[in-house]
Parts: C-alpha cells; sequence; structure tokens
C-alpha cells in the first residue's frame, strides 16, 4: 500500500557516487612513472589520494577530463594544509609506464610531486572494489565508461566519489574532505527510496514538500481521531448520568 | 479477590520489576562511565550493546512507571481495568526479554536511538535486527492499548472538553477537572500520538527489511520519525510523573489539593501541542531539514517546558512555603525531582537554542540534561510514588529518621553525576564515545569521577528501595 500510494514521486536516478563509499579500496600493486613498482597503500598512507581513471588510447573523455581536472584543482583554492597525491591511473592492462609518462609529459606533471601517473595488472580488483564498470566495445576499440574521480582517505577508504567534468567546488569540497574537514552531505533518493520527505529539482535546485512529510502529521491526526470517536461514544451515556463536581478522593 | 486488593498486588509486582531493572539498567551505566574512563577494559561492541541496553530500559522503565502511577490513582476517579493493567505487563515483560536477547545474545548495539539505516548494517547477529524491532514493536502494543483503555475509562466520566478542563477557560464554570484527571489526559493523547509514530516507523522498517531491496526508506523521514516517538514518549513519561505529583504532594503533605485554575489548565493544554512539535531541535544538524522546521522546533522546545513547569514550581512552593507541612520521604522526593526537573529543562532549553546547539550538539551536555530531568526529576517522581503506594498498601508509615540523610546522599550522587556530564559538555567533549582520545583531556576524570557519583546515587536508592521493597513483597501474601 505504502509503495503503490508513493510510486508517483519515484524518479529515475542512478547515482553511481553512491556506490562503495566508506568502503575499503583493494590495496593492489601499482606501477608509477616516478617511484617504480608500489602498493596502492604506500600511496595513501601517505597522504589522501584522489584516483582519477584513464587510459592512453582514450579518444573521448580522459584527455578533457584530465585537463579539467588540473585546472579546477588550481583554482580549488587549495592551501598548503591541505595534502594530497593524485593518481592518474589506466585501467587498461595494455597500457606500458612509458605511455603513461608520455602522458603527464602532455600535462606537464613530469616533475609535479603532487601527481603519479601508474599502471596495473590488477584493474579488475581495483575497479570492483571502487564501484568503477568501464565497457570494452570491440567495435571502436575504446572503453565505455565514466570520467570518474574516488577519494581515498589515509586509512584506504572511498570517501567520496565524483563522476563527470566538475566545477572547482566540487573539487574543493573533495579535498577538504579527504583532509578531514567537515563537508555536509545527504543521501539523495536513490531508484527505491520512497515516501521522501522533499522532492528536488537538480536542476533548479527547488525544493518541495513531498508525501513522506505527511506521515509525520498521521500520528497526531490519528490519534486525535481515537480520541474523538472515543468522546463521542461516551458523550451519550454521559448525557444521562450526572456530571460529577467535585473528585471523591479515596 | 476484590479489585483494589487486585490492582495493588499487580502494581507491587510493577514496582518490584521496574526497580530490579532500574538497578541492573544503573549499573550498565556506571560500567560504561569507567569504560570512558579507562579504569576498566570493555570491547566497543559490549559497550555500544551496553548503551542499547541501557537507553531502552531506562526510557521503558520510567515510561511504565509513570503509567503504572497514574493508572493506580486513576482508580480514585473512574474504574480502571486489572486485565488491561496485566496485559501491559505481559507484553512489557515479553518485550524486555526480547530487548535483552538482542543485545546481550544478540550483540545488537545500536543505541536506543536505532538510527535508519545502522539497523541494517549488521555487525551483530542476524536475528538480532528483526528481533529488537519486533521487541519495540511488542512494549508498544501493550502500552497503546492500556493509554487507549485508561483514556476510555476517563472519558466514561468526563466529557473531552472537561477531561481538558476547557471550562476553566472562562469564568462561572460548575465542573472542575482535577489537575490529575487534566494532565493525565493530556499526557496520554501524547502517549498514544508517539507510540502510533512508532507503529509507522516499524513499518517502515519492516517494509524495507523485507523488499530484499526494493524498497528503501528516507533517512530525512526515518530521522523525524524515530525523534517524534524517542524525544516525545520520554517527554510524556515526565508529565506522568508530574500527573502523580498534583496527586500526592498535597496529600503528604497535610495541605489542601491543588485546584483547577485558568493558568495551569492553558499550561498544560499548551503542552500537548508543542511537545509534540519540539522534537524537531534533534534535527538542527540536518541542513536538508527546512528552516521553518528548525524554528518551529527551537520556539516549541520553549513553549513545551515553560509553562508546565514553571506553573508546577510556582503551585509547589505556593504549598510549601511558609505553610505547616508535614515532611515524609514522599514529598522530599517530589520537591527535589521538581528541582531536578528545572535544572534538567533549562539544560535542555539552553541546548534547544539553534545558536547554542552548534557548540552542545552531541557533546555530553545532551546526557547532562536528560539525566538531570530523568534520574533527578523523572525517577523521584516515580520513586515518590512508590514509596506512597507502599504505605498505602499496609497503611504503615516508615519512621522520617533517615529519610533527609537518604535524600542528602541521593543528591550527592545524583547531581555530582550529572554535574561530571555538564562540565564534559562544556568542554565539548563527544558523547556516545567507548574510549576517549588523549586529546580530550579532561574527559577521563570527569567519566570516572560521574561513576563514583553514580554509585553514590545507586547506593542512596538502593536504601530507598529496601522498605519499598519489603513492603511490596509482603504485599503478595495479603488475602482478603
Amino acid at each position: 500500500m505504502i509503495c503503490l500510494f508513493s510510486k508517483a514521486q519515484v524518479k529515475k536516478y542512478n547515482y553511481s557516487e553512491e556506490s562503495r563509499v566508506y568502503q575499503q579500496v583493494a590495496d593492489i600493486t601499482i606501477s608509477t612513472n616516478s617511484d617504480g613498482i608500489k602498493k596502492l597503500s604506500d600511496l595513501y598512507s601517505e597522504s589522501p589520494l584522489i584516483i582519477a581513471f584513464v587510459y592512453t588510447r582514450c579518444i573521448g573523455i580522459c584527455n578533457p577530463f584530465l585537463a579539467e581536472l588540473s585546472q579546477n584543482i588550481s583554482l580549488s583554492g587549495t592551501d598548503a594544509k591541505q595534502h594530497y597525491k593524485v593518481l592518474v591511473l589506466s585501467f587498461d592492462t595494455s597500457d606500458r609506464v612509458e605511455d603513461m609518462n608520455k602522458l603527464a609529459a602532455r600535462f606537464n606533471f613530469e616533475n609535479n610531486k603532487h601527481w603519479i601517473f601508474a599502471t596495473t595488472q590488477q584493474a579488475d580488483i581495483l575497479n570492483k572494489s571502487v564501484g568503477f564498470n568501464p565497457i570494452w566495445d570491440g567495435s571502436r576499440m575504446q572503453f565505455d565508461h565514466e570520467a570518474l574521480l574516488v577519494g581515498i582517505n589515509q586509512y584506504g577508504y572511498v570517501v567520496k566519489k565524483l563522476t563527470g567534468l566538475r566545477n572547482p567546488d566540487d573539487i574543493s569540497l573533495l579535498l577538504r574532505e579527504l583532509n578531514g574537514v567537515f563537508v555536509a552531505s545527504y543521501q539523495l533518493p536513490g531508484n527505491n527510496s520512497l515516501l521522501s520527505c522533499f522532492t528536488y529539482n537538480p536542476a533548479t535546485g527547488e525544493r518541495k514538500i513531498s508525501l513522506g512529510l505527511l506521515l509525520l502529521i498521521a500520528p497526531f491526526v490519528f490519534s486525535l481521531v481515537i480520541v474523538f470517536i472515543m468522546a463521542i461514544i461516551m458523550n451519550r451515556r454521559l448525557k444521562n448520568t450526572a456530571v460529577p463536581h467535585h473528585y471523591a478522593g479515596t | 479477590m476484590n479489585n483494589i486488593l487486585k490492582l495493588k498486588k499487580i502494581t507491587s509486582a510493577w514496582i518490584l520489576a521496574i526497580l530490579l531493572l532500574f538497578v541492573l539498567a544503573i549499573s550498565f551505566g556506571i560500567t560504561m562511565r569507567f569504560n570512558q574512563a579507562n579504569d576498566i577494559k570493555l570491547s566497543p561492541v559490549t559497550f555500544y550493546s551496553l548503551m542499547t541496553t541501557h537507553g531502552v530500559t531506562m526510557v521503558g522503565i520510567w515510561v511504565v512507571a509513570g503509567m503504572m502511577a497514574v493508572n493506580y490513582l486513576l482508580s480514585r476517579y473512574v474504574k480502571v481495568s486489572n486485565g488491561l493493567n496485566l496485559f501491559a505487563m505481559a507484553l512489557t515483560v515479553i518485550g524486555v526479554v526480547m530487548l535483552w536477547l538482542t543485545t546481550f545474545v544478540g550483540h545488537y548495539h545500536t543505541g536506543w536511538t536505532f538510527l535508519y539505516p545502522l539497523p541494517f548494517y549488521t555487525a551483530w547477529e542476524k536475528w538480532a535486527t528483526p528481533v529488537f524491532l519486533l521487541s519495540l514493536g511488542v512494549l508498544g502494543i501493550g502500552w497503546f492499548v492500556w493509554s487507549v483503555g485508561m483514556l476510555w475509562q476517563i472519558l466514561k466520566r468526563y466529557s473531552l472538553p472537561q477531561a481538558f478542563a476547557w471550562q476553566h477557560f472562562k469564568k462561572g464554570h460548575t465542573v472542575e477537572t482535577p489537575p490529575f484527571i487534566l494532565i493525565t489526559t493530556v499526557t496520554l493523547v501524547g502517549v498514544i500520538a508517539c507510540l502510533l509514530t512508532a507503529v509507522l516507523l516499524l513499518i517502515l522498517y519492516f517494509a524495507e527489511y523485507f523488499s530484499k531491496g526494493t524498497f528503501t526508506n528516507d533517512a530525512l523521514l526515518m530521522k523525524n520519525l524515530t525523534y517524534f516517538f524517542g524525544h516525545t514518549i520520554i517527554n510524556e513519561a515526565l508529565y506522568l510523573g508530574v500527573a502523580t505529583l498534583y496527586e500526592l504532594l498535597p496529600e503528604v503533605s497535610g495541605r489542601p489539593k491543588f485546584k483547577m485554575t485558568w493558568y495551569v489548565a492553558v499550561a498544560w493544554n499548551c503542552t500537548l501541542l508543542f511537545v509534540l512539535t519540539a522534537f524537531f531541535h534533534h534535527l538542527y544538524m540536518d541542513f536538508a531539514q527546512p528552516q521553518s522546521f528548525q524554528i518551529i522546533g527551537q520556539v516549541a522546545s520553549y513553549f513545551a517546558s515553560l509553562p508546565s513547569a514553571s506553573v508546577t514550581a510556582f503551585s509547589v512552593i505556593v504549598l510549601i512555603y511558609k505553610n505547616p507541612v508535614k515532611w515524609s520521604l514522599t514529598n522530599l522526593l517530589f520537591v527535589v525531582g521538581v528541582a531536578g526537573w528545572l535544572i534538567g529543562g533549562i539544560g535542555a532549553v539552553i541546548d534547544a537554542t539553534i545558536s547554542n546547539n552548534f557548540v552542545l550538539h552531541n557533546t555530553l551536555w545532551v546526557p547532562a540534561h536528560f539525566h538531570t530531568y530523568n534520574a533527578m526529576g523523572n525517577v523521584l517522581f516515580s520513586l515518590a510514588f512508590f514509596n506512597w503506594a507502599a504505605k498505602d498498601f499496609q497503611g504503615i508509615a516508615s519512621p522520617l529518621r533517615y529519610d533527609k540523610t537518604k535524600i542528602f546522599w541521593l543528591m550527592v550522587g545524583g547531581f555530582g553525576f550529572v554535574l561530571m556530564f555538564y562540565i564534559g559538555g562544556a568542554y565539548s567533549i563527544p558523547r556516545r564515545y567507548a574510549e576517549y582520545p588523549n586529546e580530550f583531556t579532561n574527559a577521563k576524570l570527569l567519566a570516572s569521577a560521574g561513576a563514583w557519583f553514580a554509585i553514590i546515587y545507586l547506593w542512596a536508592i538502593i536504601v530507598i528501595l529496601f522498605n519499598i521493597v519489603m513492603k511490596c513483597i509482603k504485599m503478595f501474601s495479603v488475602s482478603e
């Protein structure tokens, strides 16, 4: 009944940013352009880590994604107190460290201590642990994938995920959250999320009171109904009995 | 067996069960404070299981203590049902056994608030989540039926406007509503509303539990419903205690009974409305909640507590100030209880003010204020009733000789215990930590001091209880 009643307000959202958040990331082995072979935990135990998933044969989102990320980090107002490293990791197991070196050079990151370019043969394990699902398209010889940033804290937990090209404010929030600064967040309604208190329009930012909120009023209304029904029933009896003028304690 | 004798025996059984659970639940609390002090070492799971048991048990026993007390005193005005009384007791026993099984055998440890979606993140036996929710359902059904039954009996004798004392709003009325009847009616309506909220909450939890992922609840709605139920029921429990105060304090003090006045009627009618919306102050940190609700939360917090508390305090002062009062343990407990209620209430209003809540939210200030108006307020109202009832069962008064000493140590222990919480809150020490990191320099010392003060409180309680328990046990051997 509840499901049927509230079906009307269900919207089709796909917030993959919510999956695997606060879960442990797989501690895979990576080959880096600067320090050779390392475990992922070697990196995140030093400082919070942002993983950007790309591959060098990519003719789609990867390059604009990196360019945008580079620019947004510089615009995000990060100060020296905020520690972070960006791990640009290829999820294509055919990529070599040399390919990643060329990619780093293209963005002038070869000598930037905040940026690490790496490959891994354990991409599937990592992808699964962070909820990243690239699909190989054999006809185009390309991966169909989202532009994904994953924030990992110093204990190896996924703290935040950002999908798509994001503005400097979003990047700033990611960096702050990774550095332990409180960032307000709230669970967004999913496909199965019924009876919300409010419906939210992401395009306009408009928030409207919704069916769920009526449930807050319902118990009080029902209790009054119960009391009034009892009072009506009893009122008939009271009409025929003496009204107490004072109470008689025993 | 006549009805009155039966009522006395059932009430004796209630008192014994409540006192046993009370002593055990205090012991759990002391154990937790010693663990926070690092004086003993509990696993985090054991700590949070104890915290859950302590919270739900304390809330539960003082709700039923209040209901049992008003049920007993209602028999002065209307016929009360012993069958419903027994039914509520049976479901309460079953509910408590289920609850303790989930926490001690199933290691369930969400805290009494069981905030969504925590119950579904099973870090305990899988069966513990549904059994915990079911235990709340069993308790809720028993209390709901009992509340409706009591209200039914009140409305058999008083019309609805009379039960709410609306005739006192104007001059020239011929019917007087006893304050006890007004407060009981107002409170029972509130109890029914929050128990219905609990039913709704449990339906939503079980809908998600059995949906296998096809139905997800809204976190904000669930939090609103949880605090509607939880915050309201503990406040209503307090008001049930206040109802017994209005009925018994003048009587045991040898003073005329409280008369209904227009301002008492207005105050308690306001309380009915405002106490049901005050819970919004628990959601100040939930920025998704509209600002208007936050403002309602602050305003309702003031209006729910101030009229009833000030009218009661005024009435008690008028009753005892420069008047010959027959002091006994019962009225001493009532008067100290009013002080505890007021101090805790002021602490609550400070925390319910939005600008203060930014500093005090989820610090030890929160347990400070609710322990004050419960441990040093509502508990004392109920103990006063127990003491009076034990005497009423057998007509034998206890000597006053050591009563003032008992009260003195009760106050030292109780107020010392809550003072450690208040100081912790002022230092922004967070609550619900099993262990405090070294950064909170005063936390361990305060926890240790709090635990020792609580031991003094427990000792005073046990001394006070001794006579009550003996009289209640003897009650079972009384026959017609």
